[in-house]
């Protein structure tokens, strides 16, 4: 990068070489729309890290970790009203800062590391879907950091980070009200466009339309969508939704059974 | 109790153990952590290695792209590393751009390729002028808990055994590159080096590879990196007590016996990996 005096100076630019070699137009297979890549989870990994977390769904692999709380920064925000069910006014409340990073080597091109604008939408697109799941009023001015970083891109990223995020929470130990789970969605191109549930790379980069659901599985209360693409009829986007809440759902007890076992080494491990 | 006084004293704490010639969690003055490694797990990445030395974890990817040389050494590819301390790997790193210890980290990476010469960088070049291979090598910490030179170099090391170059060649007519992925050629890995990390305690006591408590309390690091031919390659000391001749020579001779380790263990990971 010219202006990076930070980091050891590379070439101007650089081309990927798949740019020069003969063409691989693979498409996707057809297969189960509805079917869900097997996951694997795993809670309590990093020794530095308050509470972490490792979710690994097909190609997707992310790893999430929780600091804090600790004293919040900046200027105490404004008294605003007090949030519904008498919860603690705003300017008491905790902040969740989250973060999402992808590695340079986690997709087909490489990204240099300042990520720019998709990185911030997808760490926003994070907060907003974390923050119904936490009891922010028991953490008064104070902030909890999330920190997720892709480290291979293999299709529903950001639904991967949703969870391992909401894994990581739990595994510091952060109070919640329930588990995240997040999912995604893909709508295959114009002859037939039907919803994918769980897409690949592959199925990602062909798609017409792409949609991420959080859901919150026990209150069953959506937390977080987000979706963009190439329009179309409303029924498509509300049968997409649905299908995404139940990927959600099934999904959950493998979470569940993740959490047990990081309490039990944890337990394990503890001297008493 | 143990407890309390750790937290107060934390240093004093420490000589108790060291008088007894062991550490904390048990280990002799001058023995490793367990060295663990995982190659080829990263299917994006034209080559990829994760080790973990003790609790300290650490990953590195590497992509490779075509540019054109530099023009004043045109037959020459470029090798690109850049080692990343994000705020998961401990809580002292802050999210934003590489802070101190990162940069002094990627600088000494970049040292250790230049002087070892484990690629020559004349083997990257494709087209001399016109085309080379960049190879970036993203070494990222996941979790910090100290001898992160030691990780970084050993991953850098393994990532690039596990590179695969697929088959360029340049035709004639267009003066484009043609590339085919289905042939693919590893590296010509030329040295093999391997980096020791010590911890300078009191201005005396030399321990080998420093937790992040010890790395805290030391009172100055050092750092060796030898090839397979018990030849140097480099040193780090960044400041820190001053260390007499004969202690430097002791270091570089445990130097050269974990570098025997280490070499021992990616052999066996590259030989299970080959024989799949």
């Amino acid at each position: 990068m010219p202006g990076d005096h930070r980091r050891i100076r590379g070439p101007e630019e650089s081309q990927p070489p798949q740019l020069y070699a003969a063409d691989e137009d693979e498409a996707p297979a057809a297969r189960d729309p509805t079917r869900l890549r097997p996951v694997y989870a795993r809670a309590g990994l990093l020794s530095q890290a308050k509470g972490s977390a490792y979710l690994e769904a097909g190609g997707t692999k992310v790893l999430c970790a929780v600091s804090g709380p600790r004293q919040a920064e900046g200027s105490e925000r404004g008294s605003g009203p007090a949030g519904a069910g008498g919860e603690a006014p705003a300017a008491l409340r905790g902040r969740l800062l989250c973060d999402f990073r992808r590695a340079p080597f986690a997709g087909r091109r490489r990204r240099a590391p300042p990520g720019g604008g998709e990185e911030r939408e997808l760490a926003l697109a994070l907060q907003e879907a974390l923050e119904p799941a936490v009891r922010l009023g028991r953490y008064p001015r104070a902030q909890l950091e999330v920190s997720a970083l892709l480290l291979e891109d293999g299709g529903s990223a950001l639904a991967a980070a949703l969870t391992a995020a909401a894994l990581a929470l739990a595994d510091a130990g952060v109070e919640m009200y329930d588990l995240v789970v997040g999912c995604g969605l893909s709508r295959t191109p114009e002859p037939a466009p039907t919803w994918l549930l769980d897409p690949t790379r592959l199925e990602e980069e062909h798609a017409a339309a792409g949609l991420t659901v959080a859901l919150m599985p026990v209150l069953n209360q959506v937390a977080g969508l987000l979706g963009s693409g190439e329009g179309g009829p409303t029924e498509s986007w509300a049968e997409a939704v649905r299908l995404g809440l139940e990927g959600c759902q099934r999904l959950y007890p493998v979470l569940q059974q993740c959490l047990v076992r990081a309490a039990r080494r944890r337990g394990a491990a503890a001297p008493s | 109790m143990a407890a309390g006084f750790k937290t107060v004293e934390p240093l004093e704490y420490y000589r108790r153990f060291l008088k007894e010639n062991c550490r904390p969690d048990g280990r002799e003055l001058g023995e490793f952590r367990t060295t663990t490694v995982n190659i080829g797990s990263i299917s994006t990445a034209d080559g990829s290695a994760l080790v973990k030395l003790g609790n300290t974890t650490v990953i590195c990817g590497i992509k490779a792209e075509f540019a054109a040389p530099p023009t004043d050494t045109p037959d020459k590819g470029y090798v690109v590393p850049n080692v990343d301390l994000p705020p998961l790997c401990s809580s002292r790193f802050r999210s934003g751009p590489p802070g101190e210890e990162a940069q002094v980290a990627s600088q000494f990476i970049a040292d250790v390729i230049e002087n070892s010469q484990i690629i020559q960088k004349e083997d990257l070049c494709i087209s001399p002028g016109k085309l080379s291979w960049v190879l970036y090598c993203d070494i990222i910490c996941l979790d910090y808990d100290g001898n992160i030179l030691d990780a970084c170099t050993f991953a850098l090391l393994a990532a690039l055994k596990n590179v695969q170059l697929p088959e360029v060649t340049i035709n004639e007519e267009t003066g484009l590159a043609e590339v085919n992925l289905k042939k693919k050629s590893y590296l010509n890995i030329r040295t093999h080096p391997v980096a020791t990390s010590f911890a300078v305690f009191d201005d005396t006591l030399l321990i080998v590879d420093p937790t992040g408590e010890e790395e805290h309390l030391a009172t100055g690091t050092l750092t060796v990196v030898m090839d397979e031919e018990g030849k140097l390659c480099c040193l780090h000391k960044p400041g820190g007590s001053g260390l007499t001749g004969a202690k430097l020579q002791d270091c570089m001779s445990r130097a050269v016996t974990r570098h025997k380790e280490v070499k021992k263990l990616m052999d066996e990971v590259i030989k299970s990996m080959k024989s799949k």
